[in-house]
């Protein structure tokens, strides 16, 4: 009894009670379909998608009337036209560019080490605290991760009474760039370390000992053969960090205070404050063209990384 | 301080040539696990070293210990005469070939064959000529500028030699480069070894749980078990006088029959007693002989046994045992016969049947007689 058990395990007849089911319901000869059918949650996902970016493109071409607050029923490119021309806007978009590429750079930089250290340390301890350290971020969530930095840099917050107990007037801490920038670097690391761990991963231990007894110092190592293995991370977290941080909408919001605001905060202000949802409309468009030129540039430049699964660059 | 140590490291070897490599009592530790005991032994420069033993016997870490990707737990290591334990990897004079050969896919081939030298900063000018000249000394001139995935396993293989060669290191360490390749190119690729070995006359250090690698390839052979140094040998000796009961059975088919030592004689013979069949043989381990009234084994080869279908054929023999043919198996160039003998309680015996003019040949259940010369036997504890 015992031995039947063993050599066929539970586990194995409860898959084939599975399999059975499904062999009744979806039979062998349309197996073909099977894949296809498979895909369809994906594709219906992306039409939508795809429904409403028709939506705000036909939005963006009408304007508003501000004497009577209606659309008007003709095309134009007006909206575009304002968006182009409009300071407030180049501004806006200006800044939140910036902010990606600066972002994007000061991220990888601290997500390396990070990575480094969780995917080759030799203590499952320290592996262990990176990884839950690492998630903690994620379920806190990012409003209330600002907030948190609002009550640490506040005016009033813990660090300004800190500095007040030595003898330091207040300073202002938040609602200017830098805060931007650093709640924004933040919120990165865990994306970008999630997206090297991997691709540090791939390269084996071995390659680096074979560098040491071939003459490099770790310095020349990691230059000559870490550095360029890893390159399919740096891309793909690079692409990541890059688009979230271009479109991002809370950390502007609250460290920025509404006098640094990205471009979300641009289009949200259009749609819920002087309700423009052409301008709106044209602004997210915009936005839509600007991340995509930047993955494609990237991905013409470098490759698409870990993001092509492998099948990156011969 | 270290002046005693280095005074005992630089010393002579035997043969009048100077020491590459010292290992003296080294031991390693993972909490807990000796993975090395208490190793040593010496090697002459220009002489090929392989270390030979079972999986998990500790080989891996002793190489790891000598190329300083790991530190001694215990004993020195001494490379020309000079202690290294303070030494980094890279500061070492040492070309590794790795078990997973470990080159850089990112680089050609002769972008692997460079890197020593332009971590070593050689003069960029030389670098081109000589990477190509041991491309060509691996046979794979021409071969420069493809991609390691373009390369077939074999010519991988030849591509991390000439990396590990370039630079023209004191001492030459391979892990198992050749475990992962079919028979034939492995044979073809220990022959390379020996060659290039030969032709540059580079200290070498090879590791291996092939037998037949060790045998064909070596100078020396250290035979490690469990951690320890069993036996440190020329191959031949390493086959025909093997210390230990242990390096008898890893090396060769060798046949054990265990009885009670009876009697022991200054020229080294001994005899045991095994029911009441008496057997004559040599003591095996001249530093640990067996004593009369000792439980002992004795080791004979298969090769060393003669099968025959009447006892009078054997009658030149110094002992004969009667049996049962129980199975035969076919290996191509030889017949591997298993005989149960009666007189040591059916227990079988492995006899390998080579004779090229009789082409004779024993069926399962026939009766037959082995028969060898008491030399071959060799007595251990
Ligand atoms: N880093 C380590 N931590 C803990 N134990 C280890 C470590 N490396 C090796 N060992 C142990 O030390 C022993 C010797 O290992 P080693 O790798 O030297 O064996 P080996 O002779 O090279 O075997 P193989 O032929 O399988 O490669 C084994 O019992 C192994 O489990
Ligand atoms: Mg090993």
């Amino acid at each position: 009894m015992r031995a039947a058990r063993t050599a066929y395990p539970l586990k194995w007849r409860i898959m084939d009670a599975l399999e059975g089911v499904a062999a009744a319901i979806w039979p062998a000869r349309f197996r073909r379909a099977t894949p296809y059918l498979m895909l369809l949650p994906a594709v219906l996902l992306v039409g939508l998608l795809v429904l409403g970016l028709i939506q705000i493109a036909d939005a963006s071409l009408r304007t508003l009337d501000t004497t009577t607050f209606q659309f008007s029923d003709d095309y134009s490119i007006a909206n575009f036209r304002r968006a182009l021309t409009e300071p407030l806007f180049l501004v806006v978009a200006q800044r939140s560019l910036i902010a990606a590429l600066i972002v994007t750079a000061v991220t990888l930089v601290f997500a390396f080490p990070y990575a480094y250290l969780m995917v080759r340390t030799r203590s499952p301890g320290l592996r262990k605290f990176l990884l839950i350290a690492l998630f903690l971020p994620f379920f806190i969530g990012q409003v209330v991760r600002a907030y948190g930095w609002l009550i640490i840099l506040g005016n009033q917050g813990m660090v300004n009474e800190a500095l007040g107990l030595v003898g330091v007037a207040p300073m202002r801490l938040i609602y200017n760039y830098p805060a931007v920038l650093f709640g924004l670097v933040q919120y990165m690391l865990p994306f970008a370390v999630l997206m090297l761990a991997p691709a540090l991963t791939a390269i084996p231990e071995e390659l680096e000992a074979a560098a040491g007894s071939l003459g490099a110092n770790w310095v020349r190592t990691f230059i000559h053969v870490v550095l360029p293995l890893a390159r399919p991370g740096f891309i793909g977290a690079g692409v990541v960090v890059l688009t979230l941080s271009l479109t991002d909408f809370a950390v502007p919001a609250i460290l920025g205070g509404g006098s640094h605001d990205f471009i979300a905060n641009a289009i949200y202000d259009q749609f819920f404050r002087t309700s423009d949802q052409g301008l709106g409309a044209t602004l997210a468009l915009m936005l839509v063209a600007l991340g995509s030129i930047l993955v494609g540039l990237v991905f013409a430049l470098f490759g698409a990384g870990t993001l092509a699964m492998g099948r990156s660059r011969a | 301080m270290q002046e005693p140590f280095r005074a005992v490291a630089s010393r002579e070897a035997e043969g009048g040539r100077e020491i590459a490599v010292t290992v003296r009592n080294v031991g390693m530790d993972f909490d807990g696990v000796h993975a090395v005991k208490n190793a040593s032994f010496d090697l002459p420069k220009g002489r090929f070293l392989t270390i030979l033993g079972p999986s998990g016997s500790g080989k891996t870490t002793l190489l790891r210990m000598i190329a300083g990707f790991q530190t001694p737990s215990s004993g020195e290591i001494f490379i020309n005469g000079e202690a290294v334990s303070a030494v980094p990897p890279h500061k070492r004079s040492i070309g590794m070939v790795f078990q997973r050969l470990a080159l850089f896919p990112h680089m050609t081939a002769a972008e692997n064959v460079a890197f020593p030298l332009k971590m070593r900063r050689r003069d960029a000018r030389t670098i081109p000529e000589r990477v190509e000249r041991y491309l060509e000394l691996v046979r794979l001139g021409g071969y420069g500028g493809r991609r390691i995935h373009e390369l077939s396993g074999g010519q991988q293989q030849r591509v991390a030699i000439a990396r590990a060669l370039v630079f023209e290191p004191d001492l030459l360490l391979l892990d198992e480069p050749l475990a992962a390749l079919d028979r034939k190119l492995r044979e073809e690729m220990q022959l390379e070894f020996r060659r290039i070995q030969r032709e540059l006359g580079v200290t070498t250090i090879n590791v291996t749980h092939d037998q037949r690698e060790a045998l064909v390839v070596s100078d020396d052979i250290v035979v490690m078990d469990q951690g320890e140094i069993q036996q440190k040998a020329q191959p031949i000796h390493t086959y025909r006088q093997p210390r230990n009961a242990f390096v008898a059975n890893f090396i060769g088919v060798t046949n054990f029959i265990a009885g009670t030592v009876r009697a022991v004689s200054e020229a080294g013979d001994v005899s045991i007693l095994r029911g009441d069949l008496m057997l004559a043989g040599k003591i095996g381990d001249p530093v640990n002989p067996p004593a009369e009234g000792d439980k002992a084994s004795g080791a004979i080869r298969a090769e060393q046994i003669r099968l025959a279908g009447d006892a009078a054929q054997l009658s030149k023999l110094d002992c004969m045992l009667a049996g049962t043919v129980t199975d035969t198996i076919f290996e191509g160039e030889r017949m591997v016969y298993e005989v149960a003998c009666a007189a040591i309680g059916d227990e079988v015996i492995r006899v390998f049947d080579h004779d090229p003019a009789a082409h004779t040949q024993f069926d399962i259940g026939e009766s037959v007689f082995l028969g060898w010369n008491a030399r071959d036997m060799l007595v251990f504890r």
